[in-house]
């Protein structure tokens, strides 16, 4: 192993711890801060750093300047590259079509929210209404990408080429400098509050958690007590180690040291990043030197996800039993006979998805979905009941019998407080994160996009291509690196919004639900999977043809669904909210005259 | 007296209540599941980006409409009426003394006997010696205090207020609720004066009402 190596291993291993906990925070605040909004209050939103307004405007313009910088010296430093110029075009072009309707829009709607200011929010105004911008960056993002697939191989394609590449990185750059600009012009206030949308209340929540007392019963098992925590939270971390995040990531040979400039102490060996930039073949075979995304490359894969995950059942029972406390104690016994309920099930979904895919590796089953169909199409009812059964396993709403405070206070951590209790508490978000990361590896395609090859984007339904773009190997794995980030994400809120709905179960209708009905679902779910698979192994080539159609068609399904979301979910964001407008109490006619409650200073 | 209730179960009288329905759609609880899921999220979504995007209601002015509808409070706040009664103030005279004599009229009016007043007399001198004393202590214990104004009513020299349009705020112990005649006169009213709009002759004013002390009584 050479330096890069280890620097990669480590890299890794810290893109996933991060990743986890951080995500895990995202969900402690959602989970707090959006759980109060649908039921409409506020929720916690309260911390807020004061910053000068000096260091604010440094903060809003800086970074623009660093990314307007980065985007000109990408395009003047692979001006000459031939093969990748066309895809560096479009990304360049669609980069900055992007970035100019959605500073448009903002400027625009917070021009509508506040009435214009200057002569430049007046003209921002006379253009229409915010979601003008919105509508026309659409039509411009998609007339682009069609002009150029209509002019490709044209010498007015090789101009247009051109345009896109030069138009693109100087639009880019001064859309991101405008933006930040504007926004830095806005800044008067003396002093600008940084409140992140109540983002900065779990760190506030969680700093405060390390200064609180760590209590412990005076009978309690002084070592297991404090120990059950770290086991319970240990496992639920390290189980994203066989997740891969991203796809692999090939280098060139190299016939000595690259020299990485600012950073040359690290010896690459016969590594070469800088095929890093260039394309790779559609095969996905590297045949030099080749950097899984994830952080440890088990053949056992899966069996290492049940040995740890199961793990977790001994912090939770040990917690239970150490505080010497009746309450505990049910609370431990629970968590234990309910996680090992439903394990059986856990297990069981997943050897269907192991079947189909014919691998324990995690790795091979995302490239499985990326050349085949998604797992979730596949088997469905495998991702329903594994969805169930995991929820179960993260012990939370509607599976959170163990710390159900209406029965037996808190159960297994009832007798725990501070940094300890914070463990807990942190555990069963990163199991969240770690479950749908999972899922989305296993079911969702992992960081597989629909139509996206190793060497760019194909969309082709039966071996006919309809589209073809070539893109370089890192805007791929970035980009498949961000799916699986949303996937992961996406599935985590669904779990929030099943706690925010559902009721808690009667303890004896967990059990019936897991042993009477998840199980035989996934011993049902299993046959159907193997006779499925008998039945197309028997068939001929014409079925094994049909069904890649089919699977062509899942891809552009998800595609096209996912557009389609996107773009619903930015109309519902743009459409006006509608109030009534009552006034009728006197206080309220005095509200009135004051300018509303929101804006009423303290003296009233 | 009535009979003897017969020993054991009683015969239970009542109208049968007819079961919920339940279809196929119900007892399979996944459909009903992801109807209720929408819900949740219909009302997240509103919500969230009513918050994001500074669209929410003014629970003062909207009435109480859908959404959420809570105050910021106190960057956000319910403006109060023109005549609320907030945290007293001692009005002030042109030179920055107390407008207070010390006649003691609201300590002896406060139903609460929260107002303390320790009179003293001007030193020899003074053209106010004789006429009228001064607090050399006021306090006002504002947790004892029912905000009921009376000390208001009744002070004849409109020496103390309640327009300061400041509620009591909540404070760490007890001994923060006791209000000094500093603290008293730091305060200022709505329109931010610490005077008060009715005009106060000095002894020896022209016009002064009370007693002159060149003419013999």
């Amino acid at each position: 192993m050479t330096g890069i190596d280890y620097l990669f291993a480590f890299g890794k291993a810290f893109f996933v711890v991060m990743f986890a906990m951080n995500v895990a925070v995202l969900l402690t605040w959602a989970d707090r801060r959006y759980g109060a909004l649908l039921q409409d209050r506020v929720g916690p939103q309260r911390a807020v750093v004061w910053l000068p307004r000096r260091v604010a405007q440094g903060l809003a313009f800086l970074p623009a300047v660093a990314v307007a910088v980065g985007a000109l010296f990408f395009a003047e430093a692979n001006k000459e590259d031939v093969q990748s110029r066309g895809g560096n075009a479009v990304l360049l072009a669609q980069g900055a079509i992007f970035i100019t309707w959605f500073t448009g829009l903002v400027i625009a709607g917070s021009v509508k929210a506040r009435g214009p200011r200057s002569s430049f929010d007046a003209f921002i105004q006379s253009l229409g209404d915010p979601r003008v911008f919105f509508y026309g960056g659409l039509v411009a993002h998609v007339g682009v990408l069609l002009v150029a697939g209509l002019l490709r191989g044209s010498s007015a394609g090789e101009v247009f080429v051109d345009v896109e590449y030069r138009g693109g990185a100087g639009l880019f750059a001064a859309a991101v400098l405008s933006g930040a600009l504007y926004a830095v012009l806005q800044m008067k206030d003396e002093k600008i509050g940084l409140r992140l949308l109540g983002l900065l209340h779990p760190a506030a929540d969680g700093l405060k958690t390390a200064f609180k007392e760590d209590f412990i019963p005076p009978n309690a098992d002084r070592f297991l007590h404090s120990i059950a925590p770290m086991i319970s939270f240990f496992p639920a971390l390290v189980v994203l180690g066989t997740v891969p995040f991203g796809d692999t990531l090939c280098f060139g040979e190299a016939t000595s040291d690259v020299n990485l400039g600012p950073i040359s102490f690290i010896k690459t060996g016969h590594l070469d990043p800088s095929k890093l930039l260039s394309m790779v073949p559609r095969n996905g075979i590297c045949p030099d030197h080749a950097v899984k995304l994830q952080v440890v490359d088990l053949n056992i894969g899966l069996l290492y996800f049940f040995a740890l995950a199961g793990t977790g059942i001994v912090g939770a029972a040990l917690a239970g039993w150490s505080s010497d406390n009746k309450y505990s104690l049910l609370g431990g016994l629970r968590a234990a006979s309910q996680m090992v309920s439903y394990e059986v099930t856990l297990g069981l979904t997943l050897i269907g998805a192991v079947m189909m895919y014919g691998t324990l590796r995690i790795d091979e089953m995302v490239r499985w979905q990326a050349e085949n169909v998604w797992g979730i199409f596949v088997q469905p009812l495998g991702f329903v009941l594994f969805f169930a059964a995991s929820v179960a396993e993260s012990k939370r709403i509607p599976f959170d019998l163990p710390e159900g405070e209406s029965e037996i206070v808190a159960g297994y951590y009832t007798e725990y407080s501070g940094m300890k209790f914070a463990m807990f508490f942190f555990a069963e978000y990163v199991a969240v994160v770690t479950s749908s990361a999972l899922m989305a590896a296993i079911f969702l395609g992992g960081w597989s996009l629909p139509f996206f090859a190793r060497d760019g984007l194909h969309i082709a339904i039966g071996g006919n291509e309809l589209f073809v773009q070539q893109m370089p190997q890192a805007t791929i794995v970035v980009l498949g690196v961000l799916g699986f980030v949303v996937k992961t994400i996406a599935l985590c809120m669904i779990q929030l919004t099943i706690r925010w709905t559902l009721p808690r179960f009667r303890y004896d209708q967990l059990m019936r639900l897991g042993w009477r009905k998840l199980l035989p679902a996934s011993l049902a779910n299993l046959i159907v999977t193997g006779l499925a698979i008998l039945a197309i192994q028997s068939a001929g080539p014409s079925v094994t043809q049909a069904l890649g159609v089919v699977s062509d068609l899942t891809q552009a399904f998800v595609a096209v669904g996912g557009i389609a979301v996107v773009v619903l979910f930015i109309r519902f964001l743009l459409a006006p909210a509608e109030h009534r407008r009552v006034v009728s109490s006197t206080s309220a006619k005095f509200a009135a005259l004051a300018g509303g409650t929101h804006t009423a200073r303290m003296s009233a | 007296m009535s009979e003897p209730r017969a020993l054991g179960p009683r015969k239970v009288v009542g109208t049968p209540v007819a079961r919920p329905k339940r279809t196929p759609a119900v007892q399979g609880y996944v459909p009903e599941i992801a109807r209720g899921l929408g819900i949740t999220m219909s009302h997240f979504f509103r919500n969230a980006k009513e918050m994001a995007l500074g669209q929410r209601n003014d629970p003062v002015l909207d009435g109480i409409s859908d959404g959420v509808n809570t105050i910021s409070y106190p960057e956000q706040r319910r403006p109060y009426p023109e005549r609320f009664r907030g945290v007293h103030r001692l009005t002030h005279r042109e030179d920055g003394s107390p407008r207070c004599v010390a006649c003691l009229c609201c300590s002896t009016a406060c139903p609460a006997q929260c107002i303390y007043i320790e009179p003293a007399e001007y030193p020899v001198g003074d053209k106010r010696r004789g006429y009228e004393r001064f607090p050399v202590r006021f306090v006002i214990d504002e947790l004892r205090c029912v905000f009921c104004g009376f000390c208001v009513e009744a002070c004849p020299c409109d020496a103390i207020r309640m327009d300061t349009g400041v509620h009591a705020a909540p404070y760490d112990s007890r001994e923060q609720f006791i209000f000094e005649k500093d603290l008293l006169m730091s305060f200022t009213g709505r329109d931010g004066s610490q005077e008060s709009q009715n005009p106060r002759h000095e002894p020896g004013d022209k016009g002064y009402p009370g007693i002159d002390r060149t003419k013999a009584h």
